[in-house]
């Protein structure tokens, strides 16, 4: 009968649990005040005891991952130089080519986002659990970071501000399958939407590319900033690395390399720019 | 008192996860210490304490991760803390490798849960292959773990408050 009676007692413990869970969740899906208080209340308490403890336990993460993935790096080094002279000879030969898009540009009123202006910042933290596609950055609302500014390195995108403290802010990557981004393909000039498909995978672009739609390998694929687009255009993304049809024969699913390296990036720079509300 | 003990050592393992424990990545997965408070109460003292260390952990988590939504780890250690809890009952717990192995299944089953739960709530990205390398990762750290963690929990939550921390 005792045990009865407590077995019903844990059942009504863990189902009032379950209940306050799921109202939390729906809260926060409704982009209630009060969840966004709690997190920003969180915050301020929270990030200063883990800059501290950054500082701490860091060179320990350090060692570790020197330890376990020297190789790796010795061979990203190697890599990386040889990246390193043909951009060299690239960069030559594309100077000419610069001086005439510039030209081009200022007759035709059209601003490149390298023009953009911008805020550099340091990846301060990954992922802080295996469920995230995120990276926080030391820089927030004090140098005037907004939410849904578009985030890059010297290779191209990489994700979008989700969240802004004041010295602190979050990104969301490409690599994130939530994160859809329109597209345009240099070669064709054709239009379409693409997706992350997690950690370390390419993206794809599943949406707007007829089957008739000649896409050469290594075709450069950029940001389309179509109107109402969330990002600027002509921002480089990746080049195409495979392509086929999808299942009813009507569209084009296109594999997509990113330029930049979104697994170990350690520096970025926030564009200050918003799409038009 | 054993409130604050208890908020106190939450706090310490969510420093601590997010400070070190996913700074170090095993063939692409973390660790995940926060999930240990659900299962070393669990297995110290039972289901109900196990599901109510499980939610307040996870909601520590939840206020201070950005990618998933408030919630979302409160519900997961929840339900892995009062499984875990469960085994008290039905475990004869006389071998200390018995708690390790507890919390090599309880970790695993923990991850599972959390990648089902990412899957209906449309996080994509995680119900996948990966997450078998992510649950291996999480087990074996966390039953390496789970004797020191038993101590802290035995700290926070000592044996006359087995079953009041829902009262406290």
């Amino acid at each position: 009968m005792a045990l009865s009676r407590r077995t019903g007692r844990s059942r009504l413990t863990l189902v009032l649990l379950v209940l306050t869970s799921i109202t939390a969740l729906t809260l926060d899906y409704r982009d209630s005040s009060v969840v966004s208080t709690l997190r920003d209340g969180a915050a301020k308490v929270f990030n200063p005891v883990r800059n501290g403890a950054d500082h701490v336990v860091g060179p320990i993460g350090d060692a570790w991952n020197g330890l376990w993935h020297y190789s790796d790096v010795r061979k990203e080094n190697e890599r990386l130089r040889e990246q390193l002279d043909a951009a060299r000879g690239q960069a030559a030969q594309n100077q000419d080519a610069a001086q005439q898009l510039k030209a081009l540009s200022e007759l035709d009123q059209i601003q490149q986002w390298t023009a953009l202006p911008g805020v550099d910042a340091r990846i301060v933290a990954g992922p802080l659990t295996n469920f995230e596609h995120t990276l926080e950055l030391d820089k927030g609302a004090s140098s005037g970071i907004q939410p849904g500014m578009p985030v890059v390195t010297g290779a191209g995108l990489v994700g979008r501000v989700v969240e802004v403290h004041d010295q602190r802010s979050v990104v969301k990557l490409l690599s994130d399958p939530d994160v859809v981004v329109g597209i345009r393909l240099l070669s064709s000039q054709e239009t379409g939407l693409m997706h992350g498909t997690g950690d370390g995978q390419p993206l794809v672009i599943d949406e707007g590319i007829g089957p008739k739609v000649v896409v050469p390998p290594n075709d450069l694929v950029t940001t389309s900033g179509d109107d109402r687009a969330v990002y600027p255009p002509n921002i480089p993304i990746g080049v195409v690395s495979k392509t086929a049809l999808s299942g009813d024969q009507l569209r084009q699913v296109i594999t997509v390399e990113p330029l930049a390296d979104l697994s170990s990036l350690t520096f970025v720079k926030i564009l200050l720019w918003l799409p038009a509300p | 008192m054993k409130t604050i003990r208890f908020a106190l050592a939450v706090f310490t393992v969510v420093v601590v996860q997010t400070s070190l424990v996913a700074d170090v990545s095993i063939a692409g997965a973390y660790g995940d210490i926060v999930m240990l408070v659900p299962i070393a109460a669990g297995i110290q003292h039972g289901r109900d304490d196990g599901a109510i260390a499980g939610f307040v952990a996870g909601l520590a988590l939840d206020l201070v991760v950005h990618g998933t939504p408030v919630g979302f780890f409160a519900l997961g250690y929840t339900l892995t803390g009062y499984v875990v809890g469960m085994s008290k009952a039905t475990v004869l717990r006389a071998a200390w490798w018995i708690p390790v192995l507890t919390a090599l299944a309880g970790s695993a089953l923990g991850v599972v849960v959390l990648g089902l739960l990412a899957k209906m709530l449309g996080l994509e990205g995680f119900l996948d292959l990966h997450l078998l390398t992510v649950a291996a990762v999480v087990a074996v750290l966390n039953s390496v773990l789970v004797l020191p963690m038993l101590r802290v929990v035995r700290w926070a939550l000592p044996a006359e408050t087995r079953g009041r921390l829902a009262a406290a």
